[in-house]
């Protein structure tokens, strides 16, 4: 809403080449240990990733983070060892996770132990995808979306992850029920490609997309939430940025989610 | 324990001009000749057997009392020749003048007596009046003339960011500034996005904004109070002017109702933009919505010589569409009913009765979530306010009274939408003041202006009152019923200022003041956004508590043709507000469960030279200055620069009058960037490039800099009809000012991350015309 009206008076506003590439001032921080742990409800090797931050001005390579010892358990007395697998820094264990049950995550790395859990929450159907087509000044623009009924009788917290043409799309998709509890719900997913490039943020006919769906707790709705809130608008505008509130102790960076998964594909018309 | 030791102060004071002897009291109004409009802070000034100055209050109105005698009495205003006249100060004397406008004589030189040394003499500190005249020739984006914008040319003053009405005092938030037009509250004072003001400068008469050193008839507010009154309508003869500007048309009437007692003022302002949106092919744009309109309207009647009633409203609305997807209005309603009465000669007072509100409306009209969302803030407000004129004081003494109620939003949505329909809980207050002051002139060399302002303010029922743990889980809720008092807060407000005049030259000052608040805004944007929501005081948000102090050194010149001042300011903030992370403001019932409570401090130097008089004025400022914020929760319990944190801003602005018909004026702008968040380091998460933040707001924008000129040609003079073009670019030197910054892939380096940088506006020519007849 907010960033329509931002487009709008940029719309009107703009009238030369305001955009411009400038360095900033900024400090280079210290590596910072990154958890991301999920464990989903199918039948698959389930990924604990263990890496590191680097600085703000380094190349995009991040460090792995190997020999680690990787505990999950859960609240029925199961426990389940998660070994580093041919990737490193990633450590696996094939099970499959069970809605209502409560997870555990326990890491040492590197000397120091870090913990998190997470409940899984009950699955919602995602029911179908689909593409709409919005009017922006005229222009169409075809948009991905996803199709499902809300349960009226519980809080509910949705993640998405969209892929065009199995490029996965640059933005953080969260949602929860607080203002649409119990509806049918039709949740417009706007594409961002990795590239830079504007014009192909939109989708065009036989385009491939592919959109996965996971219901999950209200600490990790919160996480990407907080994401959502500062990747597409930099600093002075909006939220101040600030590292999302992690559901695992000891200062890691990162998240662990007990979450339900399912996929749909479908080619754009 | 403190009021009546105040009380006790008062009253001694009192005793001594009570019982003087053989006193009289000369009292009248000051208009000007032309209009009949009121003189506000115009110097009357009486010497004979002894001297004193007072300055017309609000309404034109002064009153001396002096000695028995023969008296010379000088009436000086600004751009206005004196008037000086001989009394015989045997009775009470009523003395109304009349000015005549040096524009409107054909050749004046403005002599030196005309000018009056208020800025060294008055205790008064953090003062700032807006020359209306020097307004018009301003330059300013897209030629708008608009007094938020002028504003922020004076130090100590921050600017809410490019061409943006907000503003920032003294280390304040934009939320903190009294926004008061004709005494009633203007909750949002932007239009379109905050890059136009809602005050018509045409409307509008006088401009005061107290940085510091509030008097105690102003509360409510931490950093500033700015007091606009609109034009009084001339009483004389029926005027009209107006004009057409790139962005909006003008149109004010104005005239006598009954010739010299009562007159009339309407004024009005749309933009068309929307007219070209609607002159495009395209059926989506030509179906969009962009624009603004205002209406200021005002009547006076002067019933008798003591009573004179004053009506006036102001009513403005913004409206953004983009068909078949979205409308969004807003807009400011205020009205105020006021009565002048003059009880003596040396009593005079003012009552009102205030309505405003502000409200928005936004509709999403795409088909799967088309709703309505309404929200509204709107207060009823009761004023009492005394002047009392004795010989060396004048007393200052009200009540003030003011409902609020809140309702933060209702979604009206119909069945097929996914949004369900919510009315969040209404939330009333009572916020009422009392205050006393005085303005003691000791003598020649000192001056007092202190006082104290008790506010108080309870949350009422009906309503559900919950309080919440540190994870925001509600602990309990509390249902009050309808007229019940939930929660109440007292706080006494002392304000002092002192001056002291080493000559009629120079002069320090030194103030003290307490201020509160108990409206808060919650946003996490940048500026003012319609959708700004507000928030009473409450068992979470205790009320806000600023306290500062300042300093200064005043210094005329040459008559004072040149004037300067430096002022030193250190504020303490307490109670202020910040967010949890991935806190939900909007259409949250539990919002209060979001926000942080921490402190802040602010301090500075202000700088400021100005040229009054002569072919070429204007003015230097300069403020050095720091502002930060501090909360358990953010930044390690560390004090952190709060975003407005500039550390230099400059502002030059010059005006050169170089014939009587050519105008030319300048402004320039120097500050340092925004204190803002980057990052430190960048990680992956969830197939992504998250950033990694260390210091908040430890970076730093880069710096603003514009230059923008105009000039104004007015039409031949000596002619009833009158017209005159003005010439304006903003930004001549066309520099790139920050506006937001987002990181993105290096296009020179893909590997690797690179700043961009959006700005507004480039280089903005624009033209406007202006008539008057």
């Amino acid at each position: 809403m907010k960033k329509l009206i931002i487009y709008f008076s940029l719309f009107t506003f703009c009238f030369a080449g305001c955009k411009k590439i400038i360095s900033i001032d900024t400090e280079n921080a210290d590596p910072q240990i990154v958890i991301e742990g999920k464990i989903n409800d199918q039948l698959i090797d389930q990924q604990i990733k263990i890496s590191k931050t680097i600085g703000y001005t380094e190349v995009n390579v991040f460090p792995k983070v190997s020999g680690a010892s990787v505990t999950v358990t859960d609240n029925k007395g199961n426990s389940y060892v998660f070994k580093e697998g041919t990737t490193p820094g990633t450590y696996i264990n094939r099970m499959k996770g069970v809605p209502g049950v409560t997870y555990s995550l326990k890491v040492t790395a590197e000397g120091q132990t870090y913990t998190a859990s997470s409940k899984m929450p009950n699955v919602v159907k995602m029911d179908s995808i689909g593409v709409i087509k919005n009017f922006f000044f005229g222009r169409e623009r075809k948009t991905a979306a996803v199709f499902l009924k809300d349960p009226v009788n519980e809080t509910n917290f949705y993640h998405f992850n969209l892929y065009v043409n199995d490029v996965l799309s640059e933005r953080f998709y969260v949602n929860n029920d607080r203002l649409t509890n119990g509806n049918d719900l039709r949740i417009q997913l706007f594409f961002k490609p990795p590239t830079n490039d504007h014009d192909s943020d939109e989708l065009n006919s036989n385009d491939k997309i592919r959109i996965e769906m996971e219901c999950i707790d209200s600490n990790i709705f919160d996480y990407w939430y907080a994401l959502s809130q500062q990747s597409n608008r930099g600093p002075n505008q909006g939220t101040t940025p600030a590292n999302p509130t992690s559901n695992i102790s000891n200062q890691a960076l990162g998240y662990f989610s007990a979450n339900t998964y399912q996929v749909i594909s479908a080619t754009v018309k | 324990m403190l009021i009546k030791h105040y009380l006790a102060l008062f009253l001694l004071f009192f005793s001594t001009s009570i019982f003087a002897q053989n006193k009289f009291t000369l009292s009248g109004t000051i208009r000007d000749a032309a209009t009949g409009e009121t003189l506000i802070g115009a110097t009357v000034r009486i010497t004979g057997a002894s001297t004193a100055a007072t300055l017309t209050n609000n309404y034109g109105y002064f009153a001396l009392t002096q000695p028995e005698g023969t008296y010379t009495v000088a009436i000086s205003y600004t751009g206005y020749p004196s008037v000086v006249k001989t009394i015989n100060l045997t009775k009470d004397i009523k003395l109304n003048e009349e000015l005549k406008s040096a524009n409107d004589l054909a050749e004046v030189t403005v002599n030196a007596n005309n000018r009056k040394n208020e800025n060294v003499k008055s205790a008064q500190m953090g003062l700032e009046r807006i020359d209306m005249k020097a307004l018009n020739s301003i330059p300013v984006l897209l030629g708008e003339k608009d007094i938020l914008k002028t504003i922020q040319l004076l130090p100590g003053v921050k600017s809410g960011g490019e061409g943006n009405t907000g503003f920032y005092v003294r280390g304040g938030a934009a939320d903190q500034n009294l926004i008061i037009l004709d005494e009633a509250v203007v909750y949002n004072s932007s239009h379109l996005l905050g890059f136009f003001s809602t005050f018509n400068a045409d409307a509008i008469k006088d401009v005061s904004l107290y940085k510091g050193g509030m008097p105690a008839q102003y509360g409510g507010r931490l950093s500033s109070v700015l007091d606009v009154k609109m034009d009084d309508g001339n009483n004389k003869e029926f005027k009209f002017q107006g004009g057409l500007g790139l962005i909006a048309s003008r149109l004010k009437a104005e005239g006598p109702i009954v010739k010299d007692r009562g007159s009339f003022m309407v004024s009005f302002r749309r933009t068309y933009i929307d007219l070209f949106l609607r002159s495009s092919p395209d059926s989506t744009v030509n179906g969009s919505t962009l624009n603004f309109y205002d209406i200021n309207a005002k009547a006076n009647y002067k019933i008798n010589d003591r009573n004179t009633i004053y009506i006036s409203g102001y009513f403005g609305k913004d409206n953004i569409g983009v068909k078949d997807l979205f409308e969004n209005n807003w807009g400011n309603v205020t009205t105020t009913i006021r009565l002048n009465h003059i009880f003596s000669d040396r009593l005079f007072s003012n009552t009102s009765l205030i309505y405003n509100n502000y409200n928005y409306t936004v509709r999403l009209l795409n088909d799967a979530t088309n709703f309505k969302a309404t929200s509204l803030v709107r207060d009823f407000n009761f004023k009492e306010d005394f002047q009392y004129f004795s010989n060396k004081h004048i007393l200052r003494f009200g009540l003030n009274a003011t409902q609020h109620r809140i309702s933060p939003i209702d979604i009206d949505s119909d069945e097929a939408s996914q949004v369900n329909s919510l009315s969040q809980e209404r939330r009333y207050g009572i916020e009422s003041a009392a205050y006393i002051s005085d303005e003691w002139a000791v003598n020649e060399h000192l001056n007092f202006l202190y006082g104290v302002r008790l506010a108080a303010f309870s949350l009422m029922g009906p309503g559900n009152f919950s309080n919440y743990d540190v994870d925001g889980n509600i602990t309990s809720t509390e249902n009050v019923a309808k007229g019940k008092f939930y929660k109440s807060y007292f706080n006494l407000e002392p304000r002092f200022s002192v001056s002291y005049l080493f000559n009629e030259q120079n002069s320090i000052k030194a103030s003290y003041n307490r201020n509160t608040q108990n409206v808060h805004i919650l946003t996490n944007a940048t500026s003012s956004s319609p959708t700004d929501q507000y928030v009473l005081s409450s068992n979470n948000i205790k009320p806000e508590i600023a306290d500062q102090v300042a300093l200064g050194y005043f210094k005329n010149i040459q008559d004072n043709n040149y004037e300067l001042s430096a002022e030193v300011y250190y504020k303490w903030l307490q109670n202020q507000i910040d967010y949890k992370n991935a806190a939900e403001l909007l259409a949250n019932t539990n919002v209060e469960s979001e926000l942080l409570y921490g402190v802040g401090r602010a301090y500075g130097l202000e700088l400021f030279f100005k040229k009054k008089f002569g072919k070429l004025n204007g003015w230097v400022g300069y403020t050095l200055s720091r502002t930060e914020r501090k909360f358990t929760e953010l930044n390690n319990g560390k004090y952190f620069p709060a975003r407005q944190d500039r550390t230099h801003d400059i502002s030059v602005v010059g005006i050169y009058n170089m014939t009587k018909r050519w105008t030319f004026s300048s402004s320039f702008i120097y500050s340092t960037g925004n204190a803002v968040t980057y990052p430190a380091g960048k990680y992956s998460i969830g197939g992504q490039m998250a950033y990694y933040y260390t210091q908040r707001n430890a970076g730093r924008m880069p710096y603003n800099m514009r230059l923008d000129v105009s000039a104004t040609l007015e039409g031949k003079p000596g002619k009833k009809y009158q017209s005159s073009w003005n010439f304006g670019v903003y930004n001549l030197l066309g520099r790139k000012n920050p506006y937001s910054i987002e990181f993105i892939t290096d296009p020179e380096n893909p590997g690797k991350t690179a700043a961009q940088q959006t700005s507004l506006f480039g280089l903005i020519p624009s033209i406007t015309w202006n008539f008057k007849f």
